[in-house]
Parts: C-alpha cells; structure tokens; sequence
C-alpha cells in the first residue's frame, strides 16, 4: 500500500505538467489526471542478439517459473518498490533449498557459498547509462499494479508477460540474456504507444 | 539508527560482496581493480545480500545524521546511504547552527571522501621515498619511537592539528598529558585576534552575535556570508535581518568579499587603515553627543574626518553620513573582518572597532553572552597562526624529537619567511596522520592515512555557539581502506599502549564514544530512557543540544590603546590581501574538483588563480584582464593573471587563499599561486598573530599572456539587451534609505 501511496503522491506532483501537457497534445492516451481503461501493454518492437553471460550459477529461470510457477516479483521483490528490481539474497534461495533438490550440483554449488558466507558474484546483463533514471517501481505500477488483467488474475504467467517486455520471456531461459536493445528510441517506441511520458526530464534527470 | 553494517565482523573483500547492486566497477574503485563502468553484459558484478537488511533496499536511499567537518562550523548534516555508500549530504534542519542548509564546501564532502589522491596504506620514508609498510609495522615505529620505552622527556613529542573539539579534543589533551608533549593548533582563517579583543573587552572570547536583531550592520571586511566564524549561521541570520524592516548592511574593506558583494553601500577602503575610519566614526558619533568609552577618550581627538579620509581614503562626507547612519539605526552591529584582524596592529584596529559597538550601546543587545559551555574539556580549542610561528621556531631550536600532524597542512599555509620544510629537517621522526598526500605529509617520515570524516566517530563543539549544541559525527559508510584509523581510533591506540589500565576497556573509539555519551548527566535524555534508546536517539538527530548559562555582557575598560596609520608608497607600494573563499578555505579544498570547478563568488574564475587589481592600477602598471603578473614582496614572488575590476581599493591586490599546492593530488597541484607564501613574517605585537593582510607587494607584468577562463565572459556587458536590469547607485541608495 505504501507503493501506491507514494505513486500518488508524485501524480499529484507533477499532474499539472501531464495535464498541460496532454492539453497541447504531447500525450494522447494516458495522462495522471485521466486514467485509461487498463491492458496488455503494447509491447516495443525490435529485438537484439544477446551474449550468453556465463553466470557463477547457471540460474535455471524456466524451472523456477514455467516448471514451478513462482512469481518473478517473489524473488525480484525490490522491484515494486525501488528503481531496480533488485537480486534476491542469497538467504531466500536457501530458504528453499535447504530442503529441496540439495543432491543437483547448481544447488550444491549454492549451499557452498552459503556456508562461506560468499556472495554470490552474478554478471550484470540488464543495464541503462548513468543518465538514464528507469524505475521499476514506476513501471510495475503502470503495467502490473494498476492493471485489472494482471491483478484479477495474478500468477506468474501474468506477471512474467510485463517483465518480458524488456527481458525476453524468462520462462524460456535459464539465466538472462539481452534480448531487446534498450536504446532510447526503443523506449520511447513503448511510451508512445502506451501513453508513457514524453518530456525529456522524465527519464534524464 | 546508526549503520548496522559498521559492526558486523567482516573482512574487506566480504562487505564489498554485501553491498547490493552496487556494481563491481564502483565498489572496487578504491580497491585493487580498476574502474569499470560499462553497459556490455557479463562485465561487471552485482552482488545480492547474503541476508537483507530490514531497512536497506536496494536503489532506495537511507539519510543519516551527522556533522559536517569541512571548517570548524560544525554544521549538522544528513547523508543519503545507498547500497552501503554515501551519494549526497544536506544540512540538518534541527541543527542550530546551518538550520538545514549547506555551503559549497560542505556539499563537496564526498569528494573529500571518494578522492583517488587519498592514502590507501602507510607509507615509510626510506631514503627520500616512500615504501609501503602494513598497518603492524606502523603501530610497531610509532610506539618505538613515542612509547614509554622510548623515554622521550618533556615537551619531546609535539601534535600540531586544526581546531578540535568534542571527544577527540579530550583524547588529545589526554595522549598530550600522558606523554608530557604539547599540542600545537594551526589555522589560517582564524579569529583569534577578535577574540583577544573580546577576551579582555567583555571577559569571553567568543560572545553571540545577533545580526537579525541589528538595524543596521557595518562590518570592517568581516565576510559573514562566506568564511567568517560560521558563514552558514549567518547566512540564515542575514535573511532575517534583510526581512522588514530591512536592515542595511555596510561593508568596508580593501578588497570585495561575498558579503560585500550584498552590501547596499560597499566602501573601499586602503588596506590597514581599519582603525583609523573606526576611531573617525567614533569621533564624528562623539561631536554628536554620543559618549565615547574611557580608551577612547584621549584617543579619537586625533581623528577629524578630514584626517581620516586622507589616512583611509574614505571621503569626509562618507564618514559624516555612517557616523550619521550609526546613530539613527539602533540597535547596530559592527564586525571586524580578519582583514581588520590581521595587521602588524590587528589588536588595536579590532578594539577600535568593538569599541564602536559599546559606544553605540550594542552589547546587550546585538552582543550577548555566548556563555559557559558546561563541558570545557569539550570546548572548540580553535587554531591560530601564533602557533604556526611557535612552532616553527620549536622545530630551529630542535624542540621536539617527535611531531605528529592532524588536520593541518602548515608547511603549505606557512609563509616562506618560516623556513618550516627546511625546520622540520630537525625533527628525526614526523608522522603525518593524513588522507593526502599534502606539502607536510611530503615532508613527514610515516604517513598514516586516517579515515574521512565520512568514515569517522566524533563529537563537535563549535567555537561559534549560536545555541549550545554538540554535533555527533557517524560514519556514513564504511571504510574505504581498511586499517585507516580516525583521529579518536588512532589517539586511543596511542594511549593505550601508554595506560592499557585506563584504556583497554574500549575496543575502539565508537565504544569510547558510546560510553562517553551515555554518561551524560540525567537530564540530557527524557526520563526512563535506558543507555541503548538514548544513544540511538543522539545518533538519529545527529546532535545534542546543551545548556549554556549565560549571564549579561558587560564591558570592561580597555587601556594602551595607540594606533598609527600604516605606511603608503615607497617600493611595495601595493597591500597584498590573501583573501579566503568560501570554495578552497585555507587551501584545503584545492583538491576537490567540484570547488575548483565552481566559479568564484566575486571573479567567475574557474581552476586558477589570480589577482584582483583596481583599474588605476592596472592603468598605471599597463596591463589588461589575463597579463601575468609578478607579485614580489621582500620574501619572495609569485606569478598570477590579472583580474581587473573595481571592487579592490587601488592600493590593495587581492590574491584567493587556498590555490599554488606543489602537491595535494591531480586536481591541487601545480595550478595557480599561493600568496601565503610571500607574506612577511610580521605579527601582531599583543596576540602574536600573523598580520596576514599586512605585507606590501610590487606587482609588475612579465609580458606574458593568458586567458582567465571564468564562467560569463564578457560578463559586465549585457549587449544592449538588459539581460539584468539595473538602476543607478544614487537611485538605489535612495529607495533603500542609505
């Protein structure tokens, strides 16, 4: 609840702006002052051949989500809150795995940086520049929070639709790998069709 | 809240690991893999907690109390904490003292603290260059050389530090006790002088000044919005006092300063000649039936306007009208600047000047009594130069086997006549506890690299008390280096080897601190709150406020007062004004870029020096904007560009403190001059300071020329397009009653 509090703070911040804004026909479907009946989003177009990162792990994202049905947002969980989505500490993963699959070697491997009390140190694939201010917070709300589709039926097949927008379909990999390009103009291919802002600060502040 | 994350017992290589998304290129960066900031996949680490904080969410900030360590201010400050890392402080608003704001100084903090050109590791001196030596090996000389075994007698081993205050004060005088040593406290920016005057004018030293309650305010050069005593107090002071009825500000001073800047009738006036337009004021306020105080009885006799405006420059009729000013605006303030403090008769010159304000009936009202501070042992034991000097002739007569320096770069802020980096020679063993490497570390022996004040426990107790209040300090992050000791950790290391009986009970200075803090009296916290919440409570607010008991200000009778005009002409016919910015103070922010890139406040010049002259004098000398001068004095020269405006009295050159390092990083060195270094070693016959706006100069140009990179070329001209609007002086003086 705090999430959304805080959102409608900032609306109400700037809600003037998208208002003028929307007035002079910057934005045309969605503004803060008028909420849109929610959807699917449109997803941006364009696709990119990532490489495939060698992770300390190799992370099997399919069976955590297509196999098992976990929500991305179970593990992902800064995402609702914080400009990143945040990787789980590794505590959560044992929290599982402490008594499940402890016989595999990926779990095995875990269970030992656990009881070194190491880190585990992933490679970063998913990253905008330093002038770039992305939030996922923003965005889940948008897309996830605000949005009856997902919300009346939340599971991760609902869920795992929005975050593939920009990752790829993680049900269908093991670990992360760039699938889109995450340019600017990719972005705002999406914030045009969806009604997302479109003032320069937004983004680059 | 403190940060949990500093008591976890973790190596180095563990806490990097734990610090969120933090990516590898900036967690590394003071570490042994070089930077990597890339948005190419699988090239750098992100890390998850092993377990999360309850409170720690990645990408979301946390604020943090604590207190600013920038000047001796002692401004409170919140810190923002992201994935274990300080990214950007603010002022408290609780704090008495910066009531939430923050000066430029202060705001470049982190560049104190993330600097590359910080000491990761000590460093021995084996012939001539430094070596690394781990941490034990260090502890190990340092108490060979200063342990009890080392029998070193009395007044052997020296400190020589900045203004402390708080804890670390009372570890100091303890260390200096424990090993019958003497403490040495050095700064430039100093208002030593004025509180001489206010030592024996009102019997304390630092009185409180309420500039919101004045009037009108008429300050001799005291630049209160940029460097003088606590420049962000007054600042918030000013607002108040230009809030209506709109006080008038009056500024008089040889060279324009920021507060001068703001002033609605700004007055040149020729550089130590202070004093005599004080006693002129006095005079014209005497022949106005305001009774003169008994010092200046026999004295003002001497100072009909006409004779001080030929002493000053200042003209007769400007006299009459702020003799006339000063005695319709009741209550007033008159503030000496250390221009005004800073003479071969700065004592005097500062009296006269006080004297004003006892004659103009302002102490009680304008001037009150800053107090008793109820802990003395935690009292500011604020830096001057008079120690400089004593210091510097300890180290000629090989006074000291050992001297240890904090805070403080005097062989940089030493004037050459000291000969200090050639007197240091005598020391066999120097030890600078220092994040740089500065001009004094380059002459030290051992370099002890000491945590930054972001990385440190501490308490502070300002000299400038506006509400009594002792700032706490905390680290916001952990350490950048490991083994890096603050100044509390490395005097209680100190001492313990000496009096393991009294010391050993502390693991470090935070136990120290803790403990110390919660033995307060009873009253200090609300009743019933047990040691934990109260200590919590102190961290939370950053600060503790204190009683100060204060009676009423009475003035006492001031006697030997003599002042005689300075002298004008002959080969140096310029007054040399070293003058202090609130961007590199003493010389000491010189190496954070975001002060060198700031324009300055008067000038617009960026990563330089230069010289502020009068176009006269520039017409005399023949030289434009950008011509290099010599600026020779009978101690030495330095070259600056020349910067040509009209807030500079014709007999004066003004040349910003802080800049000429040969040292002190990439960002410091080899850039501009440093005028400090050309001053005459002349004091002040009755505090002993350095009069060090009293040095007489010759500048000539070398012939040389190059451009003065500042923000706004051309700034005076607006293009025929009113980019600001302007009235005329006499129309401004006019609608604003000056």
């Amino acid at each position: 609840m705090q999430l959304i509090g805080t959102s409608r703070t900032r609306a109400g911040r700037y809600g003037w702006l998208a208002a003028a804004l929307c007035m002079a026909g910057v934005l045309n479907t969605a503004s803060a002052a008028e909420p849109v009946s929610m959807q699917y989003p449109i997803a941006p177009q364009g696709s990119y051949k990532g490489l495939d990162v060698q992770q300390p792990i190799e992370f099997p994202h399919d069976i955590h989500t297509a196999v098992n049905k976990i929500n991305c947002l179970y593990c992902h969980t800064y995402a609702r809150q914080s400009k990143v989505a945040g990787i789980p500490p590794t505590s959560k993963c044992m929290g599982c795995h402490s008594v499940i699959a402890t016989d595999k070697p990926r779990i095995q491997k875990l269970t030992e940086y656990w009881t070194n009390k190491q880190p585990i140190p992933w490679l970063k694939v998913h990253d905008v520049p330093d002038f770039v201010h992305f939030t996922h917070e923003r965005h889940l709300k948008r897309f996830i929070f605000d949005n009856p589709e997902v919300m009346n039926n939340l599971s991760v097949d609902t869920v795992a639709p929005v975050c593939a927008m920009c990752h790829g379909d993680m049900r269908a990999k093991t670990v992360a790998r760039k699938d889109k390009p995450m340019t600017m103009g990719w972005c705002v291919s999406c914030h045009e069709k969806n009604g997302g802002p479109g003032d320069c600060w937004k983004c680059h502040k | 809240m403190e940060l949990t994350m500093i008591n976890l017992k973790l190596k180095r290589r563990e806490f990097l690991q734990l610090m969120g998304w933090g990516t590898a290129g900036a967690t590394l960066a003071g570490c042994d893999l070089p930077t990597t900031v890339t948005l190419e996949e699988g090239k750098e680490e992100v890390v998850a907690y092993l377990s999360p904080e309850e409170y720690a969410i990645p990408g979301v900030g946390v604020w943090y109390a604590s207190t600013c360590a920038q000047c001796a201010a002692g401004c409170g400050i919140h810190g923002r904490v992201r994935e274990g890392r300080v990214l950007k402080l603010e002022g408290n608003p609780d704090s008495p003292i910066n009531h939430g704001k923050l000066c430029q100084m202060g705001q470049a903090g982190v560049q104190n603290h993330y600097n590359p050109d910080r000491y990761t590791s000590p460093k021995l001196r084996r012939d001539g260059a430094l070596v690394d030596i781990t941490w034990d090996e260090a502890w190990k000389l340092i108490e060979e050389k200063t342990g009890a075994a080392a029998n070193l007698g009395a007044g052997r081993l020296a400190w020589v530090t900045g203004t402390l205050s708080g804890h670390q004060a009372a570890l100091m005088a303890a260390h200096i006790e424990a090993v019958n040593g003497k403490h040495y406290g050095h700064e430039v920016i100093t208002p030593a002088v004025w509180q001489a005057v206010n030592k024996d004018l009102f019997g304390e030293a630092m009185p409180r000044l309420h500039l919101s309650k004045a009037k009108l305010a008429l300050s001799f050069g005291a630049d209160f919005l940029g460097t003088w005593l606590s420049p962000v107090h007054f600042s918030t002071e000013y607002a108040q006092f230009r809030k209506a009825p709109r006080g008038i500000l009056i500024q008089v001073e040889p060279a324009m300063s920021l507060t001068g800047a703001n002033a609605d009738l700004w007055l040149a006036i020729r550089p130590g000649t202070e004093g005599a337009l004080a006693l002129g004021l006095a005079y014209m306020l005497a022949q106005n039936g305001v009774a003169a105080p008994d010092a200046l009885q026999g004295v003002i006799g001497d100072y009909a306007p006409s004779k001080v405006a030929g002493i000053t420059g200042v003209s007769e009729a400007r006299i009459t009208q702020l003799a006339e000013l000063l005695r319709k605006h009741a209550p007033s303030l008159v503030l000496p600047g250390y221009t005004a403090q800073g003479q071969a008769q700065g004592y005097e010159t500062t009296a006269a000047i006080m004297l004003l304000n006892v004659m103009l009936g302002n102490v009680g009202q304008t001037i009150t009594s800053g107090g008793e501070f109820p802990f003395p042992q935690l009292a500011a034991k604020s830096g001057n130069t008079r120690d400089l000097i004593a210091f510097a002739d300890a180290a000629h007569n090989k006074a000291h086997d050992v001297v240890f320096f904090y805070g403080v770069n005097p062989v940089f802020t030493a004037p050459a006549a000291l000969n200090l980096a050639d007197r240091l020679k005598n020391i066999p063993f120097k030890v600078a506890f220092t994040q740089f490497p500065d001009e004094t570390a380059a002459q030290c022996d051992l370099i002890m690299p000491v945590a930054s004040y972001l990385e440190d426990w501490g308490t502070h107790a300002p000299a400038y008390q506006p509400d009594g209040v002792i700032g706490l300090q905390q680290p916001l992050m952990e350490t950048l280096y490991p083994g890096t000791p603050g100044l509390g950790d490395a005097l209680l290391t100190l001492l313990k080897a000496r009096d393991a009986g009294k010391y050993g009970a502390w693991n470090n200075y935070y136990g120290y601190l803790k403990q110390a803090v919660t033995s307060l009296p009873a009253q200090y916290r609300s009743a019933g709150q047990s040691d934990e919440a109260f200590w919590q409570s102190v961290l939370q607010k950053g600060q503790l406020k204190v009683e100060v008991k204060s009676g009423a200000l009475q003035a006492k009778p001031l006697s030997g007062f003599n002042l005689s005009a300075p002298a004008t002409g002959g080969d140096y016919p310029l007054t040399l004004i070293p003058s202090p910015r609130l961007s590199f103070w003493d010389g000491r922010h010189a190496n954070l870029p975001w002060i060198q890139e700031a324009p300055d406040q008067i000038t617009k010049v960026v990563w330089d020096s230069w010289a502020e002259i009068h176009p006269a004098t520039a017409a005399r000398l023949g030289v434009e904007e950008g011509d290099v001068l010599e600026i020779a004095s009978e101690q030495g020269a330095i070259k600056v560009k020349a910067f040509i405006h009209k807030g500079v009295h014709p007999d004066a050159i003004a040349v910003p403190m802080g800049q000429g390092h040969d040292d002190y990083g990439r960002y410091a060195r080899n850039r501009g001059a440093n005028p400090l270094r050309i001053l005459n070693p002349v004091t002040d016959a009755k505090t002993g300071e350095l009069a060090l706006y009293g040095t007489r100069v010759k500048a000539t140009p070398t012939g040389e020329r190059q451009m003065l990179v500042k923000a706004g070329r051309d700034n005076i001209s607006q293009r025929g397009r009113k980019l600001a609007a302007t009235i005329s002086a006499e129309q401004f003086r006019r609608t604003e009653g000056v």
